[in-house]
């Protein structure tokens, strides 16, 4: 199954390069360098999502930079709501 | 520049419009309800942060013409700082434009498509988005434009028919605890209002400047309103179980029943939601897009759209592991970094921006 | 060219992937794939498990073919068989994916618009299939809800003579207000409300089992108190009920004036009722406010009915029969059952949202003891065709 993902994965990259990059002109180096960078983090992330979906993620990270007052937000919400 | 493209001021307030109305219906009036009970209908009324929102960009815009927010901020605190907050923003509307697929496709999955992965659902709307806003903004906002009578038509189609089942007493008492109630449950609304920052980057497409302004303070004033009906709707309809349902409004479109033939109408509400989403995905995309080029200084955007498009259906699978942890963060953590980042940032901005020009005109 | 020509067969095969997911057949289900529910039973078992009967419309394959998923229409052809099938499970969702092992097509809910609860069920309590009923996406807000006198499923089992299916006999009926008609959304609020009381209009089997004419008939209401059945109410005080609650729609009321041989029949009209809540102290009371426009549709009485003074009279008595209907209804549900089912304690809570929050939880004590004065005001509008029985008494 997981490999399965992988494989759908690298046809996505597959057909995402040979659509684009034909379209780069020689003297773009800059978008050629974005678009091979944005490409690869996109393909290590899904790569990490198959194999570890509970990957602690973007929310997480968030609540814990606002950990006191999403604390607060709780406390409020249940005292409201019970 | 790297967008050629320019669109009209009413398209830019039609935008705007699909942009935070579509996801503030279904989701928001069970969590506003928790809050404020049979004042509900009041809550859209303290669209503050909006307010806010949009006097800053505008503002801003006035300062800086023809830039937007990250272009400005960095003519107002520097080069360094300026960069740092041009990443963050095109990141943040990723991870928000994530979660926005994600609640799209835990819809449609959930109360539709029961058995269709959700990759697939969330993967085709981004397919689709992703040569929108590879079109460019004209495109966008001609889509806009387009969409807005058919969404329109279909909301009215919801609203009218269920009239004969309102039970007007529902809405009594008015205030029993005064205002206090109502204003807890506009926390929340707080996010979708914060969204009109969109339109500092939209601002500097508009061919007719003078009318913009005009523009995006109708585009408000008709969200705050469609709340109101919406969520009026709703509470006059279902009282008590409005906050026990995970989405009041499609309760509402179920419920139907015209002359015993007109009926099961949750079709509609479907096509409402994909129409709407369609154009809120793409117009926050957009802004990812351009936001991320800019930033690294491209010639042109469109190269970085379907590496984006990528990343963007990633972080709809992994801003959350299911739908309740998903409600919880929207409620919580992302309304707090939405706030800071959309009202608080740059309102700081535009002080630091406006005591500037007080002692440039001075010296 | 060779970009223009890759580009071509990029563009179609994007195209074509479309064409496949376009067409919906990702979860295709064909009409004859599916068993269409018309109605549900809930009974409770011996063992006090639950037993979910479904009654499914069968469409054989071949007519389906041209009408997907219509709700409308007369049935083309022969009309189609209905079958009886139930299964028993822990609860409602145990039940449910039980019944399913013993059909060949998938169930579904989409159509379902009667829910039948057997009276034992009922009197153990409704909560929990409720719950599965309104977290489930496919039952029906809508749906009309039922408890029966016996076993839902023997409800279920009849094949009534005018209408395709029992389901239909049984919404119909509903709709026509002459009983209480409640929605599984109006039982849900009932049971989620301040009062924690309901009604739910209780199904009665006319004649006997294998009689082919036999067919289900709406008589009383059951009561239920915080979910559980507690009583159950007849049918004249059940039209005291609707008065109450402000649901009356139409209906005949036939009454004997004081003083006159034979009886007077009224068609209602319009009518509407106003809940007048008051708090005095340690005092709540309550003044229902009942205005009604009737028609009359038979006199075999002596009076002339074109006079205004004996129209007088005949309102007078009209009112007096309601507050015997009313009286009925309050004393059975505040003497004896102790529910609030005419929702008094939202008309309180609307009145007086302070005072309600703090003594809600006292509503038990109080709702018995709240005083309730009828003001009725039925006004005959027009006295029919005919003034005076046209026909002498000695004719009658």
């Amino acid at each position: 199954m997981d490999w399965a993902a992988v494989l759908g994965i690298a046809a996505v990259l597959v057909i995402m390069v040979r659509y684009e990059w034909p379209q780069l002109k020689p003297q773009m180096k800059r978008e050629k360098t974005a678009y091979a960078v944005l490409t690869a983090v996109g393909g290590a992330l899904a790569l990490l999502l198959v194999f570890y979906p509970e990957m602690p993620g973007p929310t997480q990270g968030l609540d814990a930079l606002y950990k006191p007052l999403v604390k607060w937000m709780d406390h409020f919400i249940e005292k409201r709501s019970g | 520049m790297i967008e050629k493209g320019k669109i009209s001021a009413s398209q830019m307030g039609k935008m705007l419009y699909l942009a935070i109305l579509p996801t503030a219906i279904l989701t928001t009036p069970a969590i506003t309800f928790k809050f404020a009970k049979q004042d509900l209908w009041i809550s859209p009324i303290w669209a503050l942060c909006g307010l806010i929102v949009i006097f800053v960009s505008l503002r801003l815009h006035r300062m800086y013409p023809g830039l937007n927010i990250v272009q400005a901020c960095e003519r107002i605190v520097g080069r360094f700082p300026g960069k740092i907050i041009g990443f963050i923003f095109p990141l943040f509307y990723l991870y928000f434009n994530g979660i926005i697929v994600r609640e799209y496709s835990e819809f449609v999955v959930g109360a539709f498509l029961i058995r269709t992965p959700l990759i697939v659902v969330s993967g085709s709307i981004v397919l689709v988005c992703a040569i929108a806003a590879r079109g460019g903004v004209e495109i966008v906002g001609r889509f806009s434009e387009l969409i807005l009578p058919a969404f329109i038509t279909l909301f009215l189609l919801i609203v009218v028919p269920i009239i004969p089942d309102l039970q007007v007493t529902n809405m009594l008492p008015i205030m029993p605890e005064g205002i206090r109630p109502s204003i807890e449950g506009a926390i929340v609304l707080q996010t979708w209002f914060s969204e009109f920052l969109t339109a500092s980057f939209l601002l500097p497409f508009v061919a007719d400047q003078k009318k913009s302004q005009k523009s995006v303070y109708i585009s408000l004033l008709a969200v705050i309103l469609t709340l109101i009906v919406s969520n009026l709707v709703t509470l006059l309809l279902l009282g008590e179980l409005t906050g026990n349902y995970t989405y009041p409004f499609l309760t509402v479109a179920r419920y139907i029943n015209l002359a015993d033939f007109f009926t099961h109408l949750e079709s509609l509400f479907m096509a409402i939601w994909v129409l709407g989403a369609f154009v809120k995905i793409c117009v926050f995309f957009y802004v990812t897009v351009l936001g991320a080029a800019q930033w690294m200084n491209l010639s042109d955007y469109r190269p970085i759209v379907f590496p984006l498009g990528l990343l963007l259906i990633l972080f709809s699978m992994w801003v959350a592991p299911n739908f309740q942890e998903l409600t919880h963060a929207i409620a919580t953590s992302v309304t707090l970094a939405i706030i800071t980042l959309f009202v608080i940032i740059p309102g700081l901005l535009f002080c630091i921006a406006w005591v500037k020009r007080r002692l440039w005109i001075k010296s | 060219m060779g970009t223009t020509k890759r580009k071509s067969v990029l563009v179609l095969v994007t195209l074509s992937i479309h064409a496949l997911l376009l067409a919906g057949c990702w979860d295709r289900t064909e009409l004859n794939d599916l068993a269409i529910i018309t109605a549900a039973g809930l009974d409770l078992t011996e063992d006090h498990q639950l037993e979910l009967s479904v009654k499914i419309y069968l469409t054989s394959p071949s007519s389906s073919s041209q009408q997907m998923g219509g709700t409308s229409g007369p049935d083309k052809g022969a009309a189609g068989l209905s079958v009886v099938r139930s299964a028993v499970g822990l609860n409602m969702a145990d039940a449910a994916s039980r019944l399913q092992q013993l059909l060949s097509r998938r169930m579904f809910w989409g159509q379902d618009e009667v829910f039948v609860f057997g009276e034992r069920l009922a009197k153990e309590g409704l909560a929990e299939p409720m719950e599965f009923l309104t977290r489930h996406y496919a039952p029906r807000e809508r749906a009309n809800v039922f408890v029966s006198k016996g076993a839902a499923k023997d409800v279920l089992l009849l094949n009534p003579p005018i209408e395709r299916s029992v389901a239909d006999m049984l919404r119909e009926m509903s709709k026509s207000q002459t009983g209480l008609n409640v929605k599984m959304k109006e039982l849900a609020q009932m049971m989620a409300g301040r009062a924690k009381a309901a009604v739910v209009p209780l199904v009665e089997i006319e004649s006997e089992q294998e009689n082919p004419t036999s067919f289900p008939l709406i008589r009383g209401t059951a009561v239920l108190k915080n979910g559980k059945m507690v009583g159950s109410v007849n049918d004249r005080a059940t039209r005291g009920i609707m008065w109450l609650r402000n649901e009356i729609k139409e209906g005949t009321l036939t009454i004997s004036p004081n003083n006159t041989k034979g009886y007077v029949s009224i068609q209602l009209l319009r009518a509407h009722t106003e809940l007048i809540p008051h708090i005095q102290g340690d005092e709540w009371s309550i003044t229902v406010r009942i205005n009604a426009r009737d028609d009359i549709v038979e006199n075999t009485t002596d009076l002339d009915l074109s006079n205004p003074k004996h129209i007088k009279k005949l309102e007078t008595e009209l009112g007096y029969d309601m507050k015997q209907r009313t009286d009925m209804a309050l004393a059975k549900a505040q003497k004896e059952l102790n529910a609030d089912i005419f929702r008094f304690a939202d008309a309180f809570y609307r009145k007086y949202p302070k005072k309600w929050n703090e003594n809600k939880d006292r509503w038990d004590d109080i709702f018995p003891k709240v005083k309730v004065k009828l003001e009725a005001n039925p006004k005959i509008s027009r006295p029919g065709l005919t003034g005076k029985n046209l026909f002498k008494p000695n004719q009658r």
